[in-house]
């Protein structure tokens, strides 16, 4: 990873040397432990900020998404011949490409729009796993060193395997190297445990329709509607969301379990064939709501039903935006 | 007026033996709308637990209107239209037939039971099979029980 980041810094250094984009989104060291910041370079020296390591946990298609609009919505009244594009280089490991595929197929920028610079991926480090490996005493220091990790606590300190801490939806990714890239960097990094990708959802799908029930109110009664898992996810791009419209109006804001439940219902559901599985969400999740079993069930039923995955190729449109005639029907009612 | 809380609804209806489910049904104008018509003219007997919903097209639906009416205390929802390759707007059937089918999976998958959001397909000419269709949602939703999954109380 040292040997990718030497080589990011310098690839960043170039294209900003070169005037070939006004800003790269990438990683730059937190200033808490077991996290990266997302940070916006715009000058060649700033490239020295850059990390890539296994603390980088934020999509950071949503970025790219938000600066471009942002620089549309300043140019709206501004003559046609003076108008100026804005570039956006963005640091990409494997679901944020698929992302940025997603963003493209719904015609969100153009591809000149983007540069995108690949870098392969071994997961991230999800900080509700490593808090339960350390009983919940504050992290003061930690690094990844080959295949385990070294925690300071103010209880003592502590190595972990990686493969423990790592988020669940890293350690079964398919897609963890870059789907499209101007430029990557480094070597392929080498799969991931692909075989494991839908067996809790399997599992859950053996459960008794009650039990199912049981967990699914149980999970979102932990749910305090702060809505940052709409904040963090780059699929979730709309200017007004369905939660804050109130003709007609899709969900109530006051403390019934049934609103939040209709709520995360409808927020899922509008992943369904959009959601990259990238963790975000879980990651900025307060309360530790497990939503990656729905939104896995979602992604599953995309596979089989569709023969598709979200933002896996840029022919491949989104599933609920196309239809065939032979799609299958066995869920018709035939009395 | 003496005004009752859903709340205070489903506990009266799990105590009642004559509790009658209350059904909503997306009718789609072309096809569905007019079966239930040709079912009514034929004066086919039919529960009358339905309550129809006329829209345009089968795809006009939007699944968070199946979601709302569950939120709202709808027993059951049903959602018709017309034929594959058979609608009226050429395709809108083909679009709605992909949304549902990933709705009523992930819906059975988070615990609501799979019989409540029903979907079929029926033609203008097929009154009878309309009355079928009624007559079959009706039983098994009354086999349910009234819901008492995602209703909003407050």
């Amino acid at each position: 990873m040292k040997n990718v980041e030497k080589q990011l810094r310098e690839e960043a250094k170039k294209l900003l040397a070169d005037k070939k984009v006004d800003v790269i989104v990438g990683y730059e060291a937190g200033t808490l432990p077991l996290q990266t910041s997302p940070c916006f370079i715009t000058t060649p020296d700033d490239a020295e900020k850059l990390v890539w390591n296994s603390f980088c946990s934020q999509n950071l298609a949503k970025y790219v998404h938000d600066i471009i609009h942002q620089h549309k919505e300043s140019q709206v009244r501004v003559k046609p011949e003076e108008k100026t594009k804005k570039i956006v280089g963005i640091v990409a490991r494997g679901c944020t490409t698929r992302s940025l595929v997603i963003h493209l197929q719904e015609r969100q920028y153009g591809r000149d729009e983007v540069v995108i610079i690949g870098v392969p991926c071994t997961g991230f480090v999800a900080k509700k796993k490593v808090s339960i490996l350390t009983d919940g005493k504050e992290v003061v220091e930690a690094s990844v060193n080959g295949d385990t990790m070294s925690v300071k606590t103010a209880g003592g300190d502590k190595e972990l395997p990686l493969k423990d801490v790592i988020a669940d939806n890293c350690l079964s990714c398919p897609f963890n190297n870059p789907i499209i890239s101007d430029m990557m960097i480094g070597s392929e990094a080498p799969p991931m445990d692909v075989d494991s990708e839908y067996h809790k959802v399997n599992e859950f799908e053996e459960l008794s329709i009650e039990e199912r029930w049981a967990y699914f109110t149980k999970e979102m009664e932990k749910c305090i509607r702060c809505y940052a898992c709409r904040n963090a996810c780059p699929s979730c791009y709309c200017k007004i969301c369905f939660v804050e419209q109130s003709q007609p109006r899709w969900v109530g804001a006051g403390d019934d379990p049934a609103d939040t439940q209709v709520f995360q219902i409808m927020r899922m559901f509008h992943m369904a064939g959009r959601c990259v599985d990238c963790g975000s969400c879980i990651e900025v999740c307060p309360m530790g709501v497990d939503l990656r079993n729905f939104l896995k069930k979602l992604d599953k039923d995309g596979v089989e039903l569709f023969a598709h995955r979200a933002g896996e190729s840029l022919d491949n449109p989104a599933p609920l935006s196309t239809f065939k005639m032979e799609d299958k029907e066995e869920f018709i009612y035939e009395p | 007026m003496d005004f009752v809380s859903v709340g205070e609804y489903m506990a009266e209806s799990k105590s009642n033996e004559n509790w009658e489910p209350k059904i909503v049904a997306f009718c789609c104008n072309w096809c569905t709308y007019t079966g239930a018509d040709l079912a009514g003219i034929s004066r086919i007997q039919y529960p009358p637990n339905v309550r129809v919903i006329r829209v345009p097209c089968s795809g006009r639906v939007n699944p968070f209107y199946v979601v709302k009416a569950l939120q709202e205390g709808a027993d059951g929802v049903l959602v018709s239209g017309c034929h594959p390759g058979e609608c009226h707007y050429i395709t809108g059937n083909l679009s709605a037939r992909r949304k549902f089918a990933m709705l009523k999976n992930f819906l059975s998958y988070i615990g609501i039971d799979p019989e409540r959001t029903m979907f079929s397909w029926v033609s203008a000419s097929e009154g009878e099979k309309f009355a079928q269709v009624v007559t079959g949602v009706t039983e098994k939703i009354k086999a349910l029980g009234p819901a008492n999954k995602l209703v909003k109380s407050i």
